[in-house]
């Protein structure tokens, strides 16, 4: 948005161009008010509201959703497994894909079938893909346990067992996130130059691990940010595997944040409270946005 | 939620423009109609509606529907707040409360008695009593579901019982599914659907109640409900039932993997297809709690309630719900889902229904249990769902042997006191 903003600024003597550069940036600015800005904006403003949905008023309330938020057991729950889910899902898939990516790039042959390969769980349906994760995690009739079996392991109810339900999740989220995350890799592997590598050879670092630590790993470092902050904010976001597999149970074992909004929103039609919840995401999503732009953007990109 | 024309009324649109004459007759009257549930309940509607508009060719239904009842319970909230309400909904029979409290939903005793008295057209005091709430007829009952067993006849005889004449109590029941579970080649003994509902199913069972009658206290947590959580335990530790949830319980079953399955009626049309020619597929009542003779069965299901304003609206809408609680549109409620019907003459005269059941037993269970069921209890006050959660939320702790039973019992009592509505 910015840059498109910057582009239409009025230049010397060309009045006429930066009319119509306004003129052509309106769509896009409109669209971002009404869809975006907007809508964030009454969301936020709902959540210091008692608004319930199909009531036909409501009151200003300040705090209170806040501080109902701090001693509602469902919410810390919900934030507790948040957090345990993205602190699962956030390195295991990052540094996957970038074991996978580095096979793939020194690979000779298959580069492009491993690619899409790994990518496709990326643009399948997650709700689709959800019911046939249900079938594969099936504790009786599934295949992972009847493959357990055949070891003698007798496996767990996987996603209706409250102590493996997150983990399960987890599992699934990884599977989603790790395609994607290889993809960002492999563009940042491409982009180093053949030659620091040669170099390195030639200034006598002869073990490959060498010279992934001291050429490959510090020139990745800027994609290696993208792809930590990118995957944050997808893991805190998890709600379809949630809504379709196990609807938060059992016992709340996997209530998510987005999940507990959408009960509180949509099932006790509370939308003031549900908003409440919303902002809190939001806060969790800027502050990994920070994090990236303020204090790690400084320490990845040189020169 | 979805708002289509029935093809029905699209195909009377060109009638009725070609014969001005008879439309001028009677003026068509359009209602519309909602209702929850359409992937279990449209058959159903369809059926009925196609017969209704041979009786009433000018009333012409719209629907709108809502995925599931607390759903459609959302929905009529909204739309009472902006008055645009339909002229008549169904409800779920736990849910009618909401309206009956609000007064949404409209008084149908007048409705009833205007054509004779309420017994003599098959709306027995049994069946009004499921949709009688705040002292008045808040709905009208469509379609009842009471928790059945669904048995595979091959593993119980594997596991050595005559499917012909099985115990018909709990303990009978816990020990049959212990046997399949050991002697079955490695299918599990029973999945029972642990939810609220199955604890109110069972809490009535062993002859309790959830509430005290004046609804000033909760009555659920002394000897009945804990008998009921111990009985959830049992099945844990006794048959080893699997940590499965309603949709892989029924895969399970239909994969021939597991003995019972206890779960609604509702799901029968369901499982025929699903099961197909599996194995040996049959439908039993619930088992009983032994030495209870009175125990009762919470009953799921649908209401009709009228929230018509205009007065020609209000009749036609009358006149279909009428219709579909009669013994001819009961009957076609029941041979097009699994439900039991909810008119007493459809049930009885063997001319309605009579043929049906006799061709398709596996819609029977439900039907021989009718004697016992009683209303599905509603807690009082705007927290009902957040209740029915606790309620689930503890049994849970007991099936994952998390939490002893009275340990359960208690905080769910706890929980429960905290959401109903303060009384001075």
């Amino acid at each position: 948005m910015s840059e498109t903003m910057a582009l239409a600024r009025p230049r010397l003597g060309a009045g006429g161009e930066a009319l119509a550069g306004l003129m052509l940036c309106l769509p896009a600015t409109l669209a971002y008010l009404l869809l975006l800005l907007l809508p964030t904006l009454a969301a936020v403003l709902l959540a210091f509201t008692d608004y319930e949905l199909g009531a036909p008023a409501l009151a200003w309330i300040g705090l209170g959703n806040f501080e109902e938020l701090l001693g509602d057991q469902g919410f810390r729950i919900a934030l507790r497994n948040t957090l345990v889910y993205v602190s699962i899902v956030a390195p295991v898939s990052i540094a996957g894909a970038l074991a996978l990516a580095l096979l793939i790039e020194a690979a000779a042959r298959g580069r492009a079938l491993f690619r899409a390969v790994f990518f496709l769980p990326v643009v399948s349906l997650p709700v689709a893909m959800a019911t046939a994760w249900q079938y594969l995690l099936h504790p009786t009739i599934g295949p992972v346990n009847a493959v357990l079996a055949q070891f003698g392991v007798a496996g767990p109810a996987w996603l209706t067992s409250s102590d493996t339900v997150l983990l399960s999740l987890a599992f699934i989220g990884i599977w989603e996130a790790i395609g994607f995350n290889l993809v960002l890799f492999l563009a940042g592997l491409t982009a180093i130059p053949r030659e620091l590598h040669q170099a390195a050879e030639v200034d006598g670092v002869t073990s490959a691990w060498e010279r992934f630590r001291l050429v490959t790993w510090p020139l990745l470092g800027p994609t290696t940010l993208f792809v930590v902050t990118i995957t944050m904010i997808r893991a805190v976001r998890v709600f379809d595997s949630v809504a379709v597999l196990t609807q938060g149970g059992p016992n709340r074992a996997s209530e998510v944040l987005l999940y507990t909004m959408y009960t509180e929103g949509f099932t006790f039609f509370r939308l003031g409270y549900s908003a409440a919840i919303t902002l809190v995401f939001l806060a969790i999503v800027l502050a990994l946005m920070l994090l990236q732009t303020k204090v790690l953007d400084k320490r990845v990109h040189y020169g | 939620m979805t708002i289509r024309l029935t093809r029905r009324a699209v195909l009377a649109l060109p009638a009725a423009l070609a014969l001005p004459g008879l439309a001028r007759a009677q003026q068509p009257v359009e209602i519309t109609v909602h209702y929850a549930q359409p992937f279990i309940f449209k058959p159903s509607y369809d059926a009925i509606t196609e017969a209704f508009a041979r009786v009433e060719p000018n009333i012409r239904i719209n629907y709108v529907t809502s995925p599931g009842y607390p759903e459609g319970t959302q929905l009529l909230l909204r739309q009472a707040a902006t008055n645009q309400l339909p002229d008549l909904s169904f409800q779920g029979l736990n849910l009618l409360r909401v309206f009956a409290e609000r007064g949404i939903a409209q008084d149908l005793m007048p409705f009833v008695t205007r054509d004779g008295a309420p017994a003599a057209q098959g709306y027995s005091e049994g069946l009004l009593s499921l949709g009688r709430f705040s002292n008045y007829q808040a709905g009208l009952p469509y379609a009842a579901s009471t928790a059945i067993t669904f048995l595979n006849a091959d593993l119980a005889r594997r596991a050595g019982f005559d499917p012909d004449n099985l115990p018909t109590d709990w303990d009978g029941h816990i020990r049959l599914a212990a046997a399949v579970k050991e002697r079955a080649g490695g299918a599990d003994g029973m999945w029972f659907a642990w939810s609220e509902w199955m604890f109110q199913t069972l809490v009535l069972g062993h002859g309790g109640r959830m509430m005290t009658p004046d609804e000033r206290d909760i009555a659920f947590d002394g000897a009945e409900g804990l008998a009921t959580l111990r009985l959830h335990d049992r099945y844990v530790r006794e048959t080893q039932m699997p940590a499965l949830n309603a949709n892989t319980a029924s895969q399970a079953f239909a994969a021939g993997r597991l003995g019972a399955f206890y779960w609604t009626t509702a799901v029968v049309r369901n499982f025929i297809q699903s099961v197909g020619q599996g194995f040996d597929f049959r439908t039993l009542p619930l088992p009983v709690v032994a030495g209870v003779p009175n125990g009762t069965l919470a009953t799921g299901g649908a209401a009709g309630m009228m929230t018509a304003r205009d007065p020609a609206k209000r009749e036609a809408a009358w006149k279909f719900l009428r219709f579909a609680t009669s013994p001819q549109g009961q009957a076609l409620m029941a041979m097009n889902s699994g439900y039991v019907p909810c008119n007493q003459l459809a049930i009885d005269d063997p001319q309605y229904l009579g043929a049906f059941y006799r061709q398709n037993p596996l819609f029977q269970a439900a039907v021989t249990q009718m004697a016992r069921q009683a209303p599905w209890f509603a807690f009082p006050g705007s927290n009902g769902v957040r209740i029915t959660q606790a309620i689930t939320n503890n049994t849970a702790r007991v099936i994952e042997s998390k939490a002893t039973p009275e340990v359960a019992l208690a905080d769910m009592a706890t929980e429960v006191r905290r959401l109903l509505p303060r009384r001075s």
